[in-house]
């Protein structure tokens, strides 16, 4: 039999979903999720009734379609994020009862796209340069990106110090590391016009 | 990919994108976009798993909602095997279609396909041709195909105006636009597009509200402007 599942490794709970149509697997996923998606919902519709029907047909989507999860694309939250997004988004439109119009399903891609070139453009941003030009831009940073940044680029810890710091897996490390890149370049470019 | 991509969707809007809160005829135009451009499939791919993460994270009170009936009821239904899951991902994978204006034939991102498989008719006028996709409530999207060597009149805009070029170029006032490029004009710019001599230009338009054109005679085009709304 299956061990407790730790540390919220949704990943491999939802392995045992799909392989073994695993009860006690799902049971603890839904007990996780499903309250967290109903505030979700709550914040999207304002309204309990469609935020339950959200979490229903998302957490239902997760049963049937366990199958289709591939940890090699992405952690599960992310996942089932993305099921709960395309629900809510088809649900909005629905009521709006048009048939052929935009659908979940065109907006968002169901998969990945092929990988790409890394993209050297971040990581020429040396540390002077932030520390001149966009120093005072530091401050309107969310908070989390920002604490992230401060670490790497004014205290130079490497990605992997950050992460075990702040017990945030490297990717999310990583990934604010790139959208506080964009957005301070953003500012830079605003400044400059 | 042949060229750089220079004209993107800010931040902001590819937040509310991945968040899935834009305006379904926006939300077309920036996943077109996407769909074109690596560096913001990339940016969407963070911001899609900062956004999960902060769902998964967030704290959470007990609550009253009978979360054992629903639960029950979810793991009363078969789920999915492997192989039905993987064929029912294929099915709504879409063919890559294409569609011919002009006897040219463009090959669409995947984010227009199925709607262009359905769009209106193709209304010529001059060098310009359009056609209506069947998406929008609050604003108007459409293929807008442009010959090489023709101008569209100088316009503002009384709304917003977005435009991403599908394939070619186009050249206005401000600067060159190839396919990936996305242009985002309000109400307060004039502009003068026009395509090169030798190339000609298939865009996704998405407009909030109709163009006004400016000068002299082009302006008898106001009354026609449903053409371009
Ligand atoms: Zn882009
Ligand atoms: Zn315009």
């Amino acid at each position: 039999t299956r061990q407790e599942i730790t540390n919220n490794n949704w990943e491999e709970a939802l392995t045992f979903v799909a392989l073994q149509r695993d009860r006690s697997a799902y049971a603890e996923l839904f007990n996780y999720f499903a309250p967290r998606l109903k505030a979700f919902g709550m914040k999207m519709f304002g309204n309990e009734q469609q935020a339950l029907e959200m979490v229903q047909d998302t957490m239902l989507n997760v049963w049937k379609k366990a199958a289709l999860f591939d940890a090699s694309r992405g952690c599960a939250s992310t996942w089932i994020f993305t099921i709960a997004r395309n629900v809510r988004f088809d649900m909005l439109r629905k009521k709006q009862s048009r048939k052929d119009d935009v659908s979940a399903d065109d907006l968002w891609l169901n998969g990945e796209y092929p990988e790409q070139e890394a993209d050297t453009d971040a990581s020429q941003w040396d540390t002077q340069l932030l520390m001149d030009k966009l120093a005072p831009h530091f401050t309107s940073l969310p908070p989390a990106q920002r604490e992230v940044m401060e670490k790497v680029y004014l205290q130079e810890k490497s990605h992997q110090e950050v992460s075990d710091e702040l017990a945030i897996p490297l990717g999310t490390v990583k990934s604010r590391i790139r959208l506080a890149l964009d957005r301070l370049r953003e500012a830079l470019d605003g400044a400059r016009n | 990919m042949a060229h750089a991509i220079k004209f993107h969707p800010g931040m902001p809007l590819l937040e509310q994108h991945a968040e899935g809160t834009l305006s379904a005829d926006v939300a077309l135009a920036v996943a077109a976009h996407i769909d074109l451009c690596p560096h913001c499939q990339q940016l969407s791919r963070d911001i899609t798993a900062d956004l999960a993460c902060q769902l998964a994270q967030q704290p959470v009170k007990t609550n009253t909602t009978d979360w054992q009936q629903m639960l029950h009821d979810i793991m009363a239904q078969p789920p999915l095997s492997k192989q039905a899951a993987a064929t029912q991902a294929q099915l709504s994978a879409q063919p890559a279609e294409s569609i011919i204006v002009n006897q040219r034939e463009f090959v669409l991102p995947r984010a227009l396909q199925r709607l262009a498989a359905n769009h209106g008719k193709w209304l010529h006028l001059g060098g310009i041709a359009t056609a209506k996709l069947p998406a929008g409530n609050d604003y108007h999207v459409s293929l807008l195909y442009i010959s090489k060597d023709t101008e569209v009149p100088q316009h503002t805009h009384l709304g917003l105006e977005m435009t991403l070029v599908l394939a070619g170029k186009i050249v206005d006032e401000n600067g060159e636009y190839k396919a990936g490029d996305l242009l985002i004009n309000s109400p307060d710019d004039t502009h003068t597009p026009r395509t090169m001599a030798d190339e000609d230009c298939l865009c996704l338009s998405v407009l909030s509200a109709p163009l006004k054109f400016k000068k002299g005679l082009t302006r008898l085009l106001n009354p026609l402007q449903q053409f371009f709304y």
